[in-house]
């Protein structure tokens, strides 16, 4: 899957691409709006990440430009601006998804695994692992044919465990994408833990093999 | 305090007292001057025809000295008498006596009868002593020498000054009551453009940004005020603008590094030889550099609401608002045992910004979780005109620390102490109240949407 990242802060680009690039992400990188206008002509990317804040022009009137040309990819705006303003007519424009820098890589790759899921199976997104079955439209598990309750908290963290197979996701990162908007104030990473475990335990009375490990006693791993 | 006008008013006032008092004597001793001065001619011409209207007689020396002792007995204002030796000069002086006349008759008849003194008669009229002008000079009736004394009634002194005190006094009103008139009348129509002035300093506020628009005035003094006071909030405005665009700018210009920084700690936390302390190690430090952007995502947003850009002109349902923040923090609630009740009225519309409103619930309503202890109290009250979080806790807080910036009230490390701040930031653009209050161990936040 090719993403391309318009980015000019060098050393932040260059972290995505590392990140990325070990989850068979193939990965471009524009540091200017004539750069990525280039490159957007030319190939066809599943997901375009975009800094709207750009030396040589805003990012948004690149968005614009990419609906006009009918482009279908999937382009989620990474901006140092926290302006709802902005959000909201990006959101407009077309993209997709709107980060606010800074952000953990682990939620990045999450929201990209999402959006290209959501583009590229639009009816049937569902996610296969051996007997466990999600389907992200409906928000349903299912482990060897029996279906899992979970809690909203519970199923969220499961697909940012999906989206970041294989990868170390510590506490506080995790705790940062639970709180999400309330993220001001309560890091109560106690409460991360209490979380992860009920998931551990449903997964695993429903059948489910123990693919969420802990590493380094406080780290979590998604073997997948 | 007086007004300015009524400041000179006063001073006017006693001036012009002075000068009116210090008239009084100038004007009756020019007026006793004037008023002698002509007695004495008259005098002078009253002696020049007797003299003459005796030459002019020609009767024997036998006749005239009867004729003189007549004319002295029925002139008892003038008397002549013989003298052989010839008067130096004339005299010229002023005496007091009785008069013979009004005084005696009036004295006898009021004193016989017992009656009440008049009152349009003035008292000294009772002792019939008057002033008089005397000239005492020398006449030849046929060529012998007689001295004569002729006196004139002359006004009296006080009556005189009476007199003049009572017209200055009278002009002394008017002038007062012209100044007072006056003042008035300037005070309307000079000191208006003052007014003005003043009235648009009151009215002033630096974080409006907006320039005060002097009214014109052709009074110099006036026109420079406002030219100086233009300089003046010109100057404050862009010091203050070019302030607040700084921190904007410089929070701004942090977000990058800040992102760095943290991808390169989640790229080392994906590396195959690190060991768990090192682990624990980039763990802390993800944990200081998410409280370094929250402060600086709060810092931003601080800015962003000073600045102005935000549009809270539109209606927003508070209710839905705060039940979906309710709805977000439930399971915190449930984590530490809080008993939450709310009192909330639905359809609550009020005029504002949609995501700061969320701010500031979401800062109240996770203030009170933070600072309220395991199994505590916390109560949510909505009305049409309020909003209300209430909590248990043990002391009242310090009203004068509890929104200011980076003030930390509790021990308790989590915050980053600007949430009430922009609380209190969020508030002010929307024209709400915010208060806090602490009664019978809880504490209360109240936010007026409208005074009523």
């Amino acid at each position: 899957m090719k993403v391309l990242i318009i980015e000019d802060e060098k050393e932040l680009s260059k972290s995505i691409v590392e990140y990325l690039s070990e989850e068979n992400y193939l990965c471009e990188v524009a540091s200017t709006h004539k750069e990525a206008m280039k490159k957007i002509g030319i190939f066809n990317y599943d997901c375009i990440l975009l800094d709207i804040t750009l030396p040589d022009g805003n990012g948004l009137k690149l968005l614009e430009e990419l609906t006009n040309e009918n482009k279908q990819d999937g382009v989620i705006i990474i901006s140092a601006k926290n302006s709802i303003d902005d959000k909201i007519k990006g959101l407009q424009l077309g993209a997709d998804d709107y980060l606010t820098k800074p952000f953990h890589l682990s939620e990045l790759t999450a929201r990209i695994f999402s959006l290209i899921r959501r583009k590229q199976f639009n009816n049937a997104n569902k996610i296969k692992q051996d007997e466990l079955e999600i389907d992200l439209l409906a928000k349903t598990v299912v482990v060897n044919s029996n279906p899992v309750a979970l809690t909203k908290k519970e199923f969220d963290l499961l697909i940012y465990f999906i989206g970041n197979k294989n990868r170390v996701l510590s506490k506080s990162t995790l705790a940062e994408h639970l709180s999400g908007d309330f993220a001001d104030m309560l890091d109560n990473h106690d409460f991360v833990y209490a979380h992860v475990k009920n998931l551990k335990k449903k997964l695993s009375e429903a059948g489910c093999e123990p693919y969420l490990k802990t590493v380094y006693g406080t780290g979590y791993k998604w073997k997948g | 305090m007086k007004n300015l006008l009524q400041k000179s008013l006063r001073q006017l006032t006693i001036f012009a007292f002075v000068v009116f008092a210090l008239s009084v004597p100038s004007y009756f001793l020019l007026v006793d001057w004037i008023w002698l001065k002509e007695l004495d001619e008259n005098n002078e011409l009253i002696a020049q025809r007797i003299e003459n209207e005796f030459n002019d007689q020609h009767i024997s020396s036998e006749k005239i000295a009867e004729s003189i002792k007549f004319w002295n007995e029925i002139q008892p204002l003038s008397n002549i008498q013989h003298i052989n030796q010839p008067l130096q000069k004339a005299e010229r002086y002023t005496i007091r006596k009785k008069n013979r006349y009004t005084s005696r008759n009036m004295g006898n008849r009021f004193r016989d009868t017992n009656k009440r003194w008049p009152s349009d008669i003035p008292y000294k009229d009772f002792d019939g002593i008057d002033r008089f002008r005397v000239l005492k000079t020398n006449i030849r009736i046929n060529d012998r020498n007689y001295k004569l004394t002729v006196e004139t009634n002359v006004e009296e002194t006080e009556e005189t000054v009476a007199y003049i005190a009572m017209v200055t006094l009278l002009f002394f009103l008017i002038l007062v009551v012209g100044f007072w008139i006056l003042n008035r009348r300037l005070s309307k129509s000079l000191w208006h453009p003052f007014q003005d002035t003043l009235q648009k300093l009151k009215l002033f506020q630096l974080s409006s940004q907006q320039v005060i628009k002097f009214q014109k005035t052709d009074t110099l003094e006036f026109a420079e005020l406002n030219a100086t006071l233009d300089k003046l909030l010109q100057h404050s405005i862009a010091t203050f603008k070019s302030q607040r665009e700084f921190t904007e700018n410089a929070s701004h210009e942090l977000q990058t590094p800040l992102a760095v920084l943290k991808s390169k700690l989640d790229i080392l936390l994906q590396s195959n030889d690190l060991t768990e302390r090192q682990y624990h190690i980039a763990e802390e430090m993800n944990k200081a550099l998410t409280r370094g952007s929250r402060i600086n995502k709060n810092l931003l947003l601080l800015a962003k609401i000073e600045n102005n850009q935000f549009d809270s002109t539109g209606f927003i349902r508070f209710d839905t608002l705060l039940l979906l923040s309710i709805d977000g923090l439930q399971e915190y609630f449930k984590e530490k045992k809080l008993d939450v009740c709310f009192d909330i009225q639905p359809e609550v519309a009020v005029k504002g910004n949609s995501g700061l409103t969320e701010v500031l619930i979401n800062n109240l309503l996770i203030n009170a979780i933070r600072h309220t202890s395991e199994g505590g109290i916390i109560k949510i009250v909505l009305s049409n005109s309020d909003f209300k979080i209430i909590n248990s806790g043990k002391n009242a807080l310090d009203q004068n620390l509890l929104f200011k910036r980076f003030s930390k009230i509790s021990a308790d490390s989590s915050g980053n102490g600007l949430g009430l701040s922009i609380v209190q930031e969020i508030c002010k653009l929307h024209q709400w109240q915010v208060a806090y209050n602490f009664e019978n161990g809880m504490h209360i936040f109240l936010v007026v949407f409208r005074s009523k």
